[in-house]
C-alpha cells in the first residue's frame, strides 16, 4: 500500500468511527431499561403448545439431574416442551449478554449472582422483572429471605439484595465447608472435628503421623479462595458479611472476618498443614488428591467432588460453628439462578418452569442424584448415601441459625480475582493478612465509586 | 490494491485485440474497451465475496472497537461517553504498566530465543548434509502444529511439582533446583516464556531452512574456495540472505508476544499474584469477566497500534539495510 492509500484508509476509518461514535453502543436496548414487571400474568399455562428454550451449564452428572427435572416438568405440563442447550460455565457466561439480546435467544437462562451478570442484565432490561410472578406464585413467602435476597436488584441496577426479583433459585444448593476422609481419620484414631479448635488439633495429629492434613492447590486464583471464604465464615456475623457483599450500610472489609481468616490460613500454611508445593497444584488436581487419600481434609464447594459409591460411605462434610460461640455461619446459595429473557414470547410458561425449578420435586431430584437440596428440607434419601446425609445435616444447622451468607466474591466483579491473587501472595510470604484485607477494600472502594457514577 | 491487479495476466492482450477498429486513442493507458472494462468489473465481482467478508469480519469490528473505546459501557445498558479517559487510564494503570513490562520479558522468549535457536538449527540443518535432517525438522516443527491449549496443558504437567521436569532434576542430583515452576513468583514468567520459545521455534526454523535452501550453492562454493570457516560462511552468506525471513519471523513472534493470551490463560491465569498478567489477559477480563467493554476496546486498540508500529519498524529496518 502506498503512503497515500494509507492516509486515505486512515481518514476513511476515522470518518466512519466518528459517525459510529455519534450513537452510543447499547443505546437501542436501553429503551427497556429499568423494566417494569409485566402485568396480566397468569399461572394457568395449560392450553396451547409451547416450546421453551433453556440455556444452562449443567453437564455430565449434573446434566442427568437437570434432565430428570425437565422430564418431571413436561409430565406435569404436557403442552410445554423444554429444549435444553447446555454449555460449560464460561461459554454461557461470556455470551449471555448477547444471547439475551436475540429475539430468538433462550426464553430461560441461567444467570450468575452479583454485579457482572444478574446486575448488568437487570439494569439493561434484558431479563424480566419477576415481581408479578413472585406474588402470583407466592415465591416471597416460600423462599427464605436470605436466599431470595440473592435474586434481588433495584430496577435501576444500583442496589443488590433488595428491590425486584429477577431470578429464581433452583432447589439445589451449593455451600462452602469442610470435607473430611472418615476412613483416614478412623485409621489415625482421630474424631471428626466439630469445632475449629478440633480441626486444628486434628491437623496437628495428622501431620505428626506423617500425612497431609489439608488437600489444597493454589495455582488457580479462583479456587484458591475456597478455604479463605470457608474460614471467613467462622469469624464474622452473617449480617456483616451480607451487608458488605450487598453494599448496604458501610461495613468495612475488616469486619467480615477476612483478616482473621487470612491469619489462620497463613498459620496453617506455616505449620505445614497444606499439601506441599500447593503453589504448583491446580485446584482440580487437589480434589483428585483428596479423593485418592492424599490429604484428610478439604475446604470445598458442595457438589464439586465427584464421590464414587464407595467414597460416599467414607467421606463426610461439616459446617464448623463460629470460632467463638456455637452460631453457624456459612457461604451458601442455590447452584443456579434462572431468569426469563425480556424477549421471551412465553413468559407465563417460562415462569411456570421457574416455579418448578424451585419446587420440592426438583429438590427431591437433587437428593436422588446425590446433590444437596435447597428450599425443601423434608425430602427423602432413597439410596444410602452417608456423605450426602452429612451435607444435609450441615445445611440444616445453617438454616436453624439463619446463617446463610452470599458468596463473598459477589461483592464486586473483580473480588474473586483480587483475593485469589492476594492468597497466592500471602502464602508466598509476599503479603500479610492486613495487606490482603486492604487490597480487598481497595477493590471494593473502586467499584463503589464506579457504581455511584452509574 | 487496484482491481486491475486482480485480473489474470492474459487479460491485457485481450484488451488490445480490436486495435485497428478503435483507432489510436485506444492506445492510451487509461482508455479501455467496454469488454476490458467489463472484465475489470468481473474481477472485482470475483473478489467481492472475499472483500465483503473481510469488511464484516475485520474492518467493521475495528471501527466498532474504536468507537467503543470512547465509552464506559458494561455491554448491556446505555453507554456513557467518556472521551479519551479509557486511554489515559491505560497509561496510568499500574496493573497495565506491569503487564506491559511482562510483555517485554515475553518478547525475549517468544521472539529473541526462537530466532537465535532457529538460525542455529537452520545453519545445521539447512545445508542438508546431516543424517536424519528431515526427522529433526519434523520434530522441531511439531509444536507449531499443536493447538496452543494442548501445548499449555502438556507443559502444565511437565512443570508440575511432581512432573517430569522436577523428577528429572531430582534424578540427576539437582533436587535443589526443583520448584513449583508455574506457581513461583520469580519463575512463573520465564517458565511461561520457555513454552513460547518451544512453540515459536518450529516456525522460525522452517522459515530459515527454506531461506537457506534458496541461497545459490555457488556462493558457498566460492566461499569455500576462499577458505572461509563455517562460522564465517554463516555470517557472510547465510545471515545476510535471510534478512527477509528474519523480518517475517520477528514480526510474527514479536506481535505474538504482545498478544500472548491463550498460553497464559490456560497455565497461570495471570498468577501467581499478578506475576504473569499480560495486556491481552486484562483485555479479556475487562471484556467478559468484568464488563467494561470500553476499557477492553481501548486496550485492544492500543495493542493493535503497537503491533502495527512494531511491524512497520521491522519492515523498514529490513528494507533499509538491503
Amino acid at each position: 500500500m502506498t503512503k497515500r492509500h494509507l492516509m486515505g484508509a486512515a481518514a476513511a476509518l476515522l470518518a466512519t468511527a466518528t459517525v459510529l461514535t455519534a450513537c452510543a453502543p447499547g443505546g437501542s436496548s436501553s429503551s427497556s431499561s429499568s423494566a417494569k414487571s409485566p402485568s396480566g400474568v397468569s399461572t394457568d399455562v395449560a392450553g396451547d403448545d409451547v416450546t421453551l428454550k433453556v440455556l444452562d451449564f449443567w453437564q455430565n452428572e449434573e446434566g442427568k439431574w437437570m434432565d430428570a427435572v425437565v422430564a418431571g416438568f413436561e409430565k406435569q405440563h404436557p403442552n410445554i416442551k423444554i429444549e435444553r442447550t447446555t454449555q460449560d460455565w464460561g461459554q454461557v457466561m461470556n455470551t449471555l449478554n448477547l444471547r439475551l439480546a436475540d429475539p430468538n435467544g433462550p426464553d430461560i437462562a441461567l444467570v450468575n449472582n452479583g454485579w457482572q451478570s444478574m446486575g448488568t442484565l437487570a439494569k439493561g432490561g434484558r431479563i424480566l422483572n419477576l415481581d408479578a410472578y413472585a406474588s402470583a406464585y407466592g415465591w416471597k413467602d416460600e423462599i427464605p429471605s436470605t436466599i431470595l435476597r440473592q435474586e434481588q436488584f433495584t430496577s435501576d441496577g444500583k442496589q443488590m439484595g433488595s428491590g425486584s426479583v429477577y431470578a429464581v433459585p433452583a432447589a439445589r444448593s451449593s455451600l462452602i465447608g469442610l470435607y473430611y476422609n472418615k476412613a483416614a481419620l478412623d485409621k489415625l484414631g482421630i474424631a471428626v472435628p466439630k469445632t475449629l479448635a478440633d480441626l486444628e488439633k486434628a491437623c496437628a495429629a495428622v501431620k505428626a503421623a506423617g500425612q497431609i492434613p489439608i488437600a489444597y492447590g493454589s495455582q488457580d486464583k479462583g479456587s484458591s479462595t475456597a478455604i479463605l471464604f470457608g474460614l471467613q465464615d467462622l469469624y464474622s456475623s452473617a449480617k456483616d458479611i451480607g451487608d458488605f457483599v450487598y453494599s448496604s450500610g458501610s461495613v468495612p472489609i475488616t469486619s467480615t472476618g477476612i483478616t482473621q481468616a487470612a491469619t489462620a490460613l497463613k498459620k496453617w500454611s506455616d505449620a505445614g498443614w497444606l499439601t506441599p508445593n500447593h503453589q504448583g497444584i491446580p485446584f482440580a488436581d487437589s480434589m483428585n488428591n483428596f479423593l485418592a487419600g492424599k490429604g484428610v481434609f478439604q475446604f470445598n464447594y458442595t457438589g464439586s467432588l465427584g464421590f464414587s459409591a464407595a467414597q460416599k460411605q467414607t467421606y463426610g462434610y461439616v459446617q464448623l460453628p463460629q470460632a467463638n460461640g456455637d452460631q453457624v455461619v456459612g457461604t451458601g446459595s442455590t447452584v443456579g439462578n434462572l431468569a426469563i429473557s425480556a424477549k421471551s414470547k412465553h413468559p407465563d410458561a417460562a415462569a411456570a418452569f421457574l416455579d418448578y425449578m424451585a419446587s420440592k420435586a426438583t429438590a427431591q431430584a437433587s437428593v436422588d442424584h446425590g446433590y444437596l437440596p435447597l428450599l425443601h428440607n423434608d425430602v427423602k434419601q432413597s439410596a444410602p448415601d452417608p456423605e450426602l446425609a452429612t451435607e444435609i445435616a450441615a445445611q440444616q444447622k445453617l438454616t436453624d441459625s439463619n446463617g446463610f451468607v452470599p458468596y463473598f466474591d459477589w461483592s464486586t466483579p473483580t473480588m474473586l480475582d483480587t483475593l485469589g491473587g492476594q492468597v497466592q501472595l500471602l502464602l508466598a510470604g509476599k503479603s500479610t493478612p492486613d495487606q490482603l484485607a486492604a487490597a480487598g477494600q481497595k477493590d471494593y472502594d473502586a467499584f463503589q465509586a464506579q457504581r455511584a457514577k452509574g | 490494491m487496484s482491481s486491475r491487479q486482480l485480473l489474470p495476466r492474459r487479460a491485457a492482450p485481450a484488451a488490445a485485440v480490436p486495435e485497428g477498429a478503435v483507432g489510436p486513442a485506444a492506445r492510451g493507458r487509461r482508455r479501455q474497451s467496454p469488454r476490458a472494462r467489463r472484465r475489470r468489473w468481473l474481477g472485482l465481482a470475483f473478489a467481492a465475496p472475499a472483500l465483503i467478508m473481510y469488511g464484516f469480519v475485520v474492518v467493521v469490528p475495528i471501527v466498532q472497537s474504536v468507537s467503543y473505546s470512547f465509552y464506559s459501557w458494561d455491554g448491556v445498558s446505555t453507554a456513557r461517553f467518556v472521551g479519551l479517559s479509557n486511554y489515559t487510564a491505560f497509561f496510568t494503570d499500574p496493573e497495565l504498566g506491569e503487564a506491559l513490562a511482562h510483555v517485554l520479558v515475553l518478547v525475549l522468549f517468544f521472539a529473541g530465543l526462537p530466532i537465535l535457536l532457529g538460525l542455529l538449527s537452520a545453519a545445521l540443518l539447512g545445508r542438508g548434509k546431516l543424517r536424519g535432517a528431515g526427522l529433526y525438522r519434523w520434530l522441531l516443527f511439531l509444536p507449531q502444529v499443536l493447538t496452543s491449549v494442548v501445548v499449555a496443558v502438556i507443559w502444565k504437567r511437565i512443570y508440575g511439582p511432581n512432573g517430569p521436569l522436577n523428577s528429572a532434576l531430582r534424578a540427576v542430583g539437582l533436587g535443589d533446583l526443583a520448584r513449583n515452576w508455574l506457581g513461583d513468583f520469580t519463575w512463573a514468567l520465564p517458565s511461561l516464556g520457555v513454552i513460547g520459545t518451544w512453540t515459536a521455534l518450529g516456525l522460525c526454523m522452517v522459515l530459515f531452512v527454506a531461506g537457506v535452501a534458496a541461497i545459490p550453492n555457488e556462493l558457498y562454493e566460492q566461499a569455500r574456495l576462499d577458505g572461509a570457516s563455517p562460522v564465517k560462511e554463516f555470517l557472510a552468506i547465510t545471515l545476510p540472505a535471510l534478512r527477509g525471513q528474519l523480518a517475517v519471523a520477528l514480526t510474527l513472534t514479536v506481535t505474538g508476544a504482545l498478544r500472548a493470551f491463550d498460553l497464559v490463560w490456560v497455565t497461570t491465569q495471570g498468577g501467581p499474584g499478578t506475576s504473569t498478567t499480560t495486556p491481552a489477559l486484562l483485555l479479556y477480563r475487562k471484556a467478559f469477566l468484568n464488563p467494561d467493554v470500553g476499557m477492553a476496546a481501548a486496550i485492544g486498540i492500543v495493542l493493535a497500534i503497537i503491533c502495527l508500529l512494531v511491524a512497520l519498524i521491522i519492515t523498514r529496518l529490513s528494507e533499509e539495510n538491503a
